[in-house]
């Protein structure tokens, strides 16, 4: 897996490429978790690298997608593959998340 | 010709009247005899009194063992508790001896005449006669049984009979003929009957019935080894309990037996003169002797006992799965923390259901075995906190906590049946020798919902809010789905009709999610201030969700 991270104007962005697995999940959710703590403006997670999502990876999705909510901040995940999106339709996620 | 086919029809009402019988009466004394066994825990003594009297309700030893097996997976009792509880089992079992050594015949023919205007006059559908008037049905079966096996060797030329029995039959073929019988009938007391008939018909003499009984004895003991089959853990260990009653009975009364022999008594003669000349009496109480020598020694040494049988089947994980960690039988005195009590319990069950999923993304994961283990282990527990909250109940709770009592009943019904569908849902997934990319997204995917689940029991009220959300209503997408899936490749095959069946699981799944989450949602504990405190505001949310929904 590999993170790239970049700064829009008040809003970060991380581009996502590889696999969100158990092994993965992790340091994907720390490198989330420190946007979170160390800005605050909004979160936008570019997942079009991504071609592989476990539960590991959804739940690391989730634990950020919590604390952006409680921090009133915007979380947004971009340019899904169609397997990942059908994930995140299944897991009811497309409904926590906006999608673009 | 006539005679044979007299003592076959006997033998068949027997069978079918004891199975009657005691189907019935578990159906009848079930409930009470559960309450009365859960008392038994508080010496070796009180244990065997409770089983023998459990054993004469049912008429069943291994019935009592099954129940006693039950109590302990659910933690009512421990291995060491249940050990003089099946002991005493086998004791009670030998009422119905005595019953066939008396002479019934008109006792048969009033029970049959009584049993058909009961069920002419549709007593029979009544609840509180139902399961009593099976018992009186079996009964009559039974002694009916019983009067057709005396009856037909009559018309033998007995002394003839007897005198071919009396050179034929070697102590070790009459240890063996009473072996096989128990072993056929999966009891003791079914040969002993058997022989006790034929004894009142002379057919059969003392000496030789005394060698079949005992070899009945550690038969019946050993079929139900036989018949445990891939029975595990504690289960079998009682199965061994068993084996160790007969075998210690047949040791101990035999030794008794021969010492008298070579102390120059006459065995036959003295068990003769106990039973007051009467040779059914005289078995009746052998057979008694043989249940009482093996349950007492075995009880009383329930600690040696014990080891043995966990040596021979040492504790399996289902085991360990099935027992309740807060809930147990003393907490039923107060209200407000048996309240607490059960509400943790179900807390727990909800914090174990994501191990009843397989994890697709690890490779060290769990086996099917182990998921099923656990899948059996959850579903006890949830067995034991429904029976504890209708035990609660019908100690009669005030108000507010019988509202509470019930909103947790409904809470654990909806577990159970999410432990279920999770479970079913597992075996689809793991019947696919390569698992199509939908199923492995379906897996996940609920995984993931379950798991925020169990996390969202340690939370607040908004993790239980994003729960509902995440578990919201998405029949449009798997309708979908199912269209795709329908007019794809996979078509009309095996794998495309199990995937169909997976959404239907998921979908499920997820709607008793949802389900479960509102009602975690509710306060649990009106009768705890401590917990309602916090409950207000979730209440609240509940009726407002309730709206909604």
């Amino acid at each position: 897996m590999h993170i790239e991270r970049e700064q829009l104007g008040s809003e970060v962005v991380l581009k996502v490429a590889g696999r969100l697995d158990t092994p993965n999940a992790k340091p994907f959710e720390a490198s989330l978790m420190e946007v979170v703590t160390t800005t605050d403006g909004g979160l936008l997670v570019n997942l079009a690298g991504v071609d592989y999502v476990s539960s590991s990876g959804l739940r690391a999705l989730l634990v950020a997608g919590k604390a952006m909510r409680t921090a009133k901040r915007k979380l947004t995940l971009s340019s899904l593959q169609p397997q990942i999106r059908e994930v995140f339709d299944i897991s009811g996620f497309s409904t926590l998340f906006e999608i673009t | 010709m006539a005679i044979i086919a007299q003592i076959l029809a006997g033998l068949g009402l027997l069978f079918v009247g004891l199975k009657i019988m005691s189907t019935h009466l578990q159906q009848a004394t079930g409930r009470r005899v559960r309450n009365l066994l859960r008392t038994a825990t508080r010496s070796p003594f009180a244990g065997l009194l409770c089983g023998t009297l459990a054993g004469a309700a049912t008429q069943s030893s291994n019935a009592v063992a099954v129940i006693s097996g039950n109590l302990v997976r659910g933690g009512v009792l421990t291995t060491r508790d249940a050990i003089p509880i099946v002991a005493g089992g086998n004791v009670g079992t030998a009422a119905l001896v005595f019953v066939a050594a008396i002479d019934f015949r008109l006792l048969v023919l009033y029970l049959v005449a009584m049993v058909g205007f009961g069920f002419q006059f549709k007593l029979d559908r009544r609840p509180a006669f139902k399961e009593w008037m099976g018992v009186a049905l079996g009964l009559a079966l039974v002694l009916l049984g019983l009067d057709y096996i005396k009856q037909g060797p009559r018309a033998l030329d007995v002394s003839a009979l007897a005198a071919v029995l009396d050179h034929g039959i070697s102590p070790w073929v009459g240890f063996l003929l009473g072996l096989i019988a128990a072993a056929v009938s999966q009891s003791s007391s079914t040969p002993t009957i058997l022989v006790v008939a034929l004894m009142q018909s002379q057919v059969l003499g003392l000496d030789d019935s005394i060698i079949i009984v005992m070899g009945a004895n550690l038969g019946s003991g050993i079929s139900a080894v036989l018949t445990a089959g891939e029975l595990e853990g504690t289960g079998r260990q009682l199965c061994y309990v068993h084996v160790l009653v007969k075998a210690v009975g047949c040791l101990l009364v035999g030794a008794v037996l021969l010492a008298a022999g070579w102390l120059g008594a006459e065995p036959v003669a003295l068990l003769s003169q106990m039973g007051g000349g009467k040779a059914s009496a005289s078995l009746s109480l052998l057979f008694l002797a043989l249940q009482v020598a093996g349950a007492v020694p075995v009880s009383l040494a329930r600690g040696v006992t014990e080891a043995i049988a966990a040596r021979l089947s040492p504790p399996t994980m289902e085991d360990s799965a099935s027992k309740p960690r807060f809930i147990h039988e003393r907490a039923l005195g107060d209200f407000a923390t048996a309240l607490d009590l059960a509400e943790q319990e179900i807390m727990r069950l909800v914090k174990l259901l994501p191990t009843l999923l397989p994890d697709l993304d690890q490779q060290d994961q769990s086996g099917p075995a182990e998921r099923l283990a656990l899948w059996r282990g959850a579903n006890a527990i949830g067995v034991a906190i429904d029976q504890f909250l209708s035990d609660l109940i019908a100690r009669g709770v005030p108000r507010g906590s019988l509202q509470t009592a019930l909103h947790l009943q409904a809470l654990v019904e909806t577990v159970r049946t999410l432990q279920d569908t999770l479970h079913a849902f597992t075996e689809v997934v793991e019947g696919f020798a390569d698992l199509p990319p939908l199923g492995f997204n379906l897996s996940e995917s609920l995984r993931t919902i379950i798991l925020s689940l169990a996390d969202a029991t340690d939370g607040d009220a908004e993790d239980l809010d994003l729960i509902i959300t995440l578990a919201g209503d998405r029949s449009d997408l798997l309708s979908r789905i199912r269209r795709q899936l329908a007019a794809s490749a996979l078509g009309t095959g095996e794998d495309a009709r199990q995937l169909l069946l997976a959404t239907s699981l998921f979908e499920r799944g997820v709607w008793l999610v949802r389900r479960s989450a509102v009602a975690l949602r509710a306060p649990a504990n009106e009768a705890n201030p401590v917990v309602n405190a916090a409950s207000g505001e979730a209440r609240k949310r509940e009726e407002a969700d309730a709206h909604r929904t």
